[in-house]
């Protein structure tokens, strides 16, 4: 059965006529000669006016089918079967052993140069073979727990990664890794961080900014720096680590708490914010930067608390925000409500009446500043004490991102509302720092 | 023989073909960043064995950049934008002058190219157009392609752990045309490609000035592999190239046509660390090698005994190959056995050497010295290279050389390197666009060149120059601009320039700004128009940045009349009795000894004429 990948409607039609599909090296009359080539797939969204032919020199080029002489296919396809990878060097058995759990992107892959299709290198044997380096840093058992865009990673995701890390825990692992697609990486390093308080050895999310399949890709480095941290630090707990410049060479380790996706697509997008770094790894070594890390510690009994409560909002404000907004928030059903508030932490006053009802009725109402650095401290303008007043827990310096993932582990971890609010207002994870640095 | 030519050509867009930094050439670099670039797999588990003996050498790439010329596309912290509107709109210009078959949808694919020269480890390209033929001089060249690309980014230097790059010149657009392999004389091959510049060039949207448009070639010769050649930068260099590529070939083919005779089917390699040999040793280069710490390994080939010094033409030896290598590995070199008298090994070491390397009678021995893991890894390239010689040709990319030659630069890329670029969409070609471009074809070349013919008055010969040269633009500035005559200014800009190169000075050191200022220095009368080949001498051997200077240095200070009619009395004074006896010939002979005086001084015309004129008094005088 020929394959038709992305081909709709009249292109697709022309195909099928032709009985020939994508990888199907096919021959096509034009105004001006024949041109022989593979057929190779098109994107979905693409009209169906075109096929596209990769010719033998390796390039694609479209070709509208309302132009074309008839189309000719010579032979089948072959299907892009993977012959096994080179034979990969396998790790000493003294190396400490490392749990990569795969929860979307692609931690390594292989190009299919025929139809241009990028395909996820899955078992540890591919992921050595392509990744040679790791052979002599730790004894790697790598897992999909699930495939998902990380823009579409919901809060039942983060229970799910919590538990397998807990499940690692009582399996004896040495390190976990976690590979997470970029975009909401921040949120659940802070919700993995809640949620696995106490974790006995280090847990390090990693990802990358250039996708694996291309020469530049800053993966390996993350990966490498991950694998070796998870295996060999003396702290614990969650961390996330990423390229520290935009240069190969230094991976820094952001607290799963204090850490925020800052560029859209640079290699050292992710910062810490208000912190340093809790630690710079390179080839050379690590560095610990920050005092305090909870220490790795051995065969420690280790449960994860994994659950957290979806029906919480995070909320910016905005000049001209609806009144109703939060109104309709609260009918909805939502539990909680972190505000990013202006400055010091303000909303227009008028919004303060719905925020004491919303209070009164047991909702949660926290205060987060949208100015990413500094302090939220509501004392100094009156519409700050009148915020306070109608109910609302100002969050000293902690990222909005992280509020939002904690407001739904508290209200999922706590028995009542009061309890809720107190342990919205201590730091737990180091959500909240005492002194503001900068 | 076979040829086929590939012309690179930079187009003169606002912008760079994925972003929107300007096309400016950075004087100062002061940001910089550092990459490694790895070789990605393919189906098959297979890997690019060019990309491999890149990744091999273990080097990382340093970037460096100003924001004046890039931004974070070059430097792959951003995804490329939209293709240039502009350059799409040039290269379908091109193609039609080609009479190629334009694409219905323009597909950007990345190729893979992992040297450092693309931050992101491949060069972005699409294929505008197929087919179409190029008319030389009556007869028709093939065109297989016209592709737009990404130019990439420029050297600046590499030492044994990093290559250096500039980023400006990273993402500026590139057409690339390739022709029919041409199966003439390395003369036709060149002429091909002239007039494939001259077609670019009558678009009016090309760059122009060094390094803007540069050629690859694919050489092969009956029976042997097709030997890439990149960057050939001058023209007249092209059939120079091909000439000592050929040579090569053909000897090489000697070479293996040796190797068979002597009854080998197969070279047998044996590869040993033999560093504790030569800890005395009595080659200074291998005791320095080996008091650093470096490793000495050795490579045997049994048979090849006096076939690696061999020359069949001069300067071709399997050694010089085998040297190339190393040096491309950057590493100093090879020592091997043809040459160890010349080299300081001596007898007893070469027979310790053989003794310890086990290898039969008649056996060669290369040495190479580096780090354990360079020394080694170039060994085994050693090994492959000379396993291959059986063979003549090697697949190879190699690089022309200023000198008109080729070395080697590493293994030919595989085939399977390219996938498509999944950041850019593809670009539909509509009928409407191709009308509207339809339009701006430009005048052909030819019709140019007789315009200047006769607009300016010149020769056709110096019409062509100026067509050809980097100035045609300036000359016809200028033309309009001053009051000297448009011949005046051809010959000063391009047929002076010219001559000099001829002499060994360096075009490039001879710049447009220096041109032009010389043509406005004479319009004004600061400096006479004989100066100007002394002047630009000066210029071109770096004794003076500029024409002013030159002047300085050449104590060229222009003549007033009176100091001119004294140096005329002077003159005539001496020679009473000649222009008593010769009358009115005795101009010449004058014209001759006054301009010894005062060239460069002040113009011939005027001494001319004052000479004349005080002849004439005198004979007045007399009379």
């Amino acid at each position: 059965m020929a394959d038709f990948d992305g081909y709709r409607g009249n292109s697709l039609e022309f195909l099928m006529r032709s009985e020939a599909g994508v990888g199907d090296m096919v021959e096509v009359g034009t105004e001006w000669g024949v041109i022989t080539g593979t057929v190779v797939p098109r994107y979905q969204y693409d009209d169906d006016r075109h096929i596209v032919l990769k010719l033998p020199s390796g390039y694609n080029v479209g070709l509208s089918i309302d132009r074309l002489k008839g189309l000719t296919r010579k032979s089948s396809g072959e299907k892009p079967a993977f012959a096994p990878p080179p034979p990969p060097p396998s790790p000493k058995e003294d190396l400490p052993r490392v749990a990569i759990l795969g929860t979307g992107g692609t931690i390594a892959s292989r190009v299919d140069y025929r139809t241009g299709a990028v395909h996820p290198a899955i078992s540890s044997e591919e992921l050595y073979a392509l990744i040679p380096e790791l052979s002599e840093v730790a004894r790697i058992e790598p897992e999909i727990i699930f495939s998902v865009y990380s823009e579409n990673i919901e809060p039942e995701n983060w229970s799910r990664i919590a538990e397998r890390v807990s499940e690692a825990v009582a399996g004896g692992i040495d390190g976990v890794v976690i590979t997470h697609g970029t975009d909401t990486l921040g949120y659940t390093a802070a919700a993995l961080t809640f949620a696995l308080q106490g974790v006995p050895i280090p847990v390090i999310l990693t990802a990358a900014q250039r996708s694996s399949d291309r020469p530049s890709s800053d993966a390996v480095l993350n990966l490498v720096g991950a694998v070796s941290v998870a295996g060999y630090a003396s702290f614990s707990g969650v961390y996330v680590a990423m390229h520290d410049s935009e240069s190969d060479g230094r991976v820094a380790l952001h607290l799963g708490t204090r850490v925020r996706k800052n560029h859209t697509s640079a290699r050292d997008a992710f910062k810490s914010v208000g912190v340093s770094p809790a630690a710079l790894w390179s080839r050379e070594g690590l560095e610990i930067h920050l005092e305090g890390l909870p220490q790795r510690r051995k065969a420690a009994k280790f449960s994860s608390k994994p659950r957290f409560e979806a029906k919480v909002a995070l909320l910016k404000f905005f000049p001209s925000m609806p009144l109703t907004l939060l109104e309709a928030l609260a009918n909805g059903g939502t539990r909680g409500v972190v505000i990013e508030g202006t400055g010091l932490g303000h909303v227009n006053s008028k919004n303060i009446p719905f925020i004491r009802r919303f209070a009164e009725h047991g909702g949660l109402v926290c205060m987060a500043s949208q100015c990413i650095n500094g302090r939220v401290n509501m004392n100094v303008y009156d519409t700050g004490r009148d915020l306070l007043s109608a109910g609302v827990i100002p969050l000293e310096d902690m990222l909005a991102e992280t509020a939002l993932a904690k407001a739904m582990w508290v209200l999922a971890n706590s028995n009542s509302i009061e309890e809720a609010r107190s342990m919205m207002r201590a730091s737990l994870c180091g959500e909240i720092t005492e002194r503001t640095l900068r | 023989m076979k040829v086929g030519i590939e012309v690179h050509q930079q187009l003169a867009t606002k912008k760079k073909l994925f972003c929107s930094c300007p096309i400016v050439k950075s004087e100062t670099l002061p940001l910089q960043f550092e990459r490694r670039l790895r070789p990605t797999q393919s189906e098959l588990g297979h890997i690019d064995p060019a990309a491999v003996f890149e990744f091999a050498k273990g080097r990382s790439n340093v970037y460096r950049w100003n924001p004046e010329s890039s931004c974070l596309v070059e430097a792959d912290e951003e995804p490329p934008h939209k293709m240039n509107e502009e350059a799409i709109d040039t290269s379908i210009l091109i193609a039609q002058l080609l009479h190629s078959n334009l694409v219905d949808e323009i597909h950007v694919m990345r190729k893979i190219v992992i040297d450092g020269s693309n931050t992101s480890g491949f060069q972005r390209t699409a294929v505008i157009a197929l087919g179409g033929e190029l008319s030389v001089e009556g007869e028709e060249v093939g065109v297989q392609t016209v592709t737009l690309e990404e130019d990439a980014a420029r050297i600046l230097g590499e030492d044994a752990h990093s290559r250096f790059f500039a980023l400006d010149r990273l993402g500026v657009s590139l057409v690339e045309i390739s022709l029919d392999p041409i199966m003439g004389t390395p003369e036709q091959v060149e002429k091909a490609a002239l007039y494939l510049g001259r077609a670019l060039r009558s678009t009016g949207r090309v760059a122009r000035g060094l390094g803007t448009i540069r050629q690859d070639l694919n050489i092969s010769t009956t029976g042997g592999s097709v030997v890439e050649v990149k960057g050939v930068q001058k023209l007249n260099l092209l059939a120079k190239v091909i000439v000592y590529e050929l040579t090569r070939q053909v000897g090489l083919g000697k070479i293996a046509a040796d190797i068979k005779k002597r009854g080998i089917r197969r070279v047998r390699c044996t590869t040993k660390d033999v560093t504790d040999l030569f800890r005395s040793a009595t080659s200074k280069v291998l005791v320095k090698s080996v008091k650093s710490g470096e490793r000495v390994v050795c490579v045997s080939a049994e048979g090849l005994a006096g076939l690696l010094g061999y020359e069949p033409y001069q300067g071709i030896r399997l050694g010089k190959e085998l040297a190339e290598i190393a040096r491309a590995n950057s590493l100093g070199g090879v020592i091997h056995s043809d040459e160890f008298g010349r080299q300081g090994v001596s007898k007893e070491e070469a027979e310790e050497l053989e003794k310890a390397m086990g290898a039969g009678k008649g056996s060669a021995f290369v040495l190479v010295a580096g780090d354990e893991s360079k020394a080694n890894g170039t060994a085994a390239l050693l090994e492959v290279r000379l396993g291959q010689a059986l063979g003549g040709v090697p697949a190879e990319t190699r690089a022309a050389t200023e000198e008109g030659e080729t070395r080697y630069m590493r293994p030919r890329p595989g085939p399977a390197r390219m996938y498509p670029e999944t950041d850019v969409p593809e670009i539909v070609v509509s009928p409407r666009r191709k009308e509207r471009l339809f339009e701006d074809v430009p005048v052909p070349w030819g019709e140019k060149v007789k315009e200047y013919e006769k607009k300016y008055s010149l020769s056709p010969e110096l019409a062509l120059q100026v067509y050809d040269s980097e100035f045609a633009h300036t000359f016809e500035r200028l033309a309009q601009g001053t009051r000297l005559t448009p011949s005046v200014i051809a010959t000063l800009l391009v047929e002076i320039p010219v001559r000099l190169t001829r002499e060994g000075i360096k075009e490039e050191k001879i710049g447009e700004e220096v041109l032009v200022e010389l043509v406005h220095a004479i319009d004004e009368g600061r400096v006479a128009k004989e100066a100007a080949p002394d002047l630009l001498r000066v210029v071109g051997e770096g004794k003076a940045v500029n024409v002013e200077e030159a002047a300085k240095f050449l104590k060229l200070k222009r003549l007033g009349q009176a100091e001119l009619g004294r140096i005329i009395d002077e003159v005539v004074r001496k020679n009473r009795s000649m222009i008593l006896s010769k009358g009115e010939d005795a101009f010449s002979p004058l014209m001759g000894e006054v301009m010894k005086e005062v060239r460069g001084r002040v113009d011939g015309q005027l001494v001319g004429e004052a000479l004349r004129l005080r002849l004439r008094k005198r004979g007045k005088g007399k009379g």
